[in-house]
């Protein structure tokens, strides 16, 4: 018997993972860094989950749909592209790709059988997304528990990385994880239903983009994004 | 991967040589690096990865020691986690290093400088094959009898900077005795750049070390995150 896809879930939500996501910010350390006060995090945390964390989200579930009805790598090939176009900054293209690459390495640890895998495989340079979606088409995670994977991982990132730069009493920042849960419903409510690339919601961030590009030009930072 | 059937793997051991470096910061890591680089990259086939806790200072230093082609001189961001990068959650680093294995399908020895930290910090023997757990006696005579995983148990621990020990005080040949003792008689070698001999020595090593991995009779072993059970006993009993 397969195990619940709600412990599939925490499996993948869960910080241990081995995934190397101790190196990422979600480009928190370069807000910090521009002028975002640590106060402002909770908002920043809001715009994420409905900009950037948003094409993320709708990239793994359109990713998912394409994967369960049978496409393969071309098809997937279009999906990396529309996450793509929807995500200008060369630095978060390369970070969601490095991360990508890290989560493909656990998942051929774990599902070596994974025909859905095999496909992301074959792509150049597959995006994090994409990586998530064939999983979530493998061990059957639902489109919007997987929309929910990628809204609460961005959160924990951001606070885990904020924690970090600006210390403060840990409770605090996990009342604003809490506290950004019912966005993160509201996203995967957004991008459930999606299943053609075309349909990926083009809402980037420009001033995360602009910071993102600032931090990976920086000869001074502690998070590589 | 069909490159890697046009020219097959030179080396009938299999994967290049992955030694470690550690120590706390400031020890020499990566000039023990860049020395190993100007003796051995006339004959072997290297390739560098460097943990740093910014960016990528390490590397630049190496790169800047012009002992290396800069393509192979690598750097991992450990986001402020130098101990989970090269124990807990090696990812990062075994994405460059099977990086640097596909692009140079020919190395002998991938060295891994972990970010500097402090003495409990010590590399995944699912990382390295052997490592080197570097001391200076700048950090006082003291730090070698204290012990710790990497002092006690890394394959190799170096003493550095033995040409400091008039200015700072430390003897020598006494905390080398202290190492060995920590050790149980492991290899320790007090090391300075401007000491041949001492090069020699680890040069020696290093040898070996590449020679029984070749050989396939190197088994990895972790020098733990712990004090020696022993010790915690001995403890016990003072109290
Ligand atoms: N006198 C003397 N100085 C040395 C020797 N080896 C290294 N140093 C100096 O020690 C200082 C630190 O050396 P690094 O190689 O940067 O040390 P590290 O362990 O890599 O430092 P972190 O990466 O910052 O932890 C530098 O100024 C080196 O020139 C030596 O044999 N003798
Ligand atoms: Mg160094």
């Amino acid at each position: 018997m397969p195990p619940h896809p709600e412990l599939l879930l925490m499996l993948l939500a869960d910080a241990r993972l081995p995934a190397a996501g101790h190196t990422q910010s979600g480009t928190a350390e370069a807000a910090l860094a521009h002028g975002l006060a640590a106060a402002e995090l909770p908002g920043y945390v809001s715009a994420r989950l409905a900009s950037v964390t948003c094409v993320e989200a709708g990239t793994a579930v359109v990713a998912r749909a394409v994967l369960l009805r049978s496409g393969g790598t071309a098809q997937l090939a279009d999906v990396a592209a529309a996450w793509a176009a929807r995500t200008p900054s060369p630095a978060l293209r390369e970070a969601a790709r490095v991360q990508a690459r890290a989560l493909l390495r656990l998942a051929d640890r774990l599902w070596p059988e994974a025909g859905a895998l095999q496909a992301v495989r074959e792509l150049i340079r597959p995006c994090r997304a994409v990586v998530l979606g064939a999983v979530a088409a493998h061990v059957g995670l639902g489109a919007a528990a997987l929309a929910r994977l990628v809204g609460y991982d961005d959160v924990q990132t951001v606070c885990a990385a904020a924690l970090k730069l600006v210390p403060m009493d840990p409770a605090v920042v996990t009342g604003w994880v809490h506290d950004a849960l019912p966005d993160i419903d509201q996203l995967a409510a957004t991008v459930a239903e999606l299943t053609e690339p075309a349909s990926i919601p083009a809402v980037g961030s420009p001033q995360i983009e602009a910071w993102a590009q600032a931090h990976a030009a920086t000869s001074r930072r502690l998070f590589r994004a | 991967m069909l490159e890697h059937e046009d020219h097959p793997n030179p080396h009938p051991h299999g994967r290049a040589l992955r030694l470690g470096i550690c120590g706390p910061v400031g020890t020499g890591k990566s000039s023990l690096i860049a020395l190993l680089c100007r003796e051995l990259a006339g004959r072997l086939e290297l390739a560098v990865i460097t943990n740093d806790i910014y960016t990528d200072e390490d590397a630049r230093f190496l790169r800047a020691a012009g002992v290396l082609d800069a393509d192979r001189i690598r750097a991992v961001e450990t986001g402020a986690c130098p101990h989970t990068a090269i124990r807990d959650d090696i990812t990062a680093n075994l994405l460059v290093v099977e990086e640097l294995e596909d692009e140079y399908g020919d190395l002998d020895v991938v060295l891994l400088e972990s970010g500097g930290d402090n003495l409990t910090a010590t590399f995944s023997p699912a990382l390295v094959d052997a490592q080197v757990f570097v001391l200076d006696v700048a950090g006082g005579g003291d730090v070698a009898r204290k012990g710790g995983p990497g002092i006690e148990r890394a394959d190799l621990l170096v003493v550095n900077k033995t040409d400091l020990a008039p200015y700072v005080g430390v003897d020598v040949a006494r905390m080398l005795a202290d190492a060995r003792a920590a050790r149980g008689g492991g290899p320790v070698i007090g090391l300075s750049r401007t000491d041949r001999a001492s090069i020699d020595e680890l040069l020696a090593w290093i040898s070996g070390v590449l020679a029984t991995h070749r050989a396939g009779m190197l088994m990895p072993v972790d020098p733990g995150p712990m004090a020696r059970h022993l010790h915690a006993h001995e403890h016990a009993h003072n109290h």
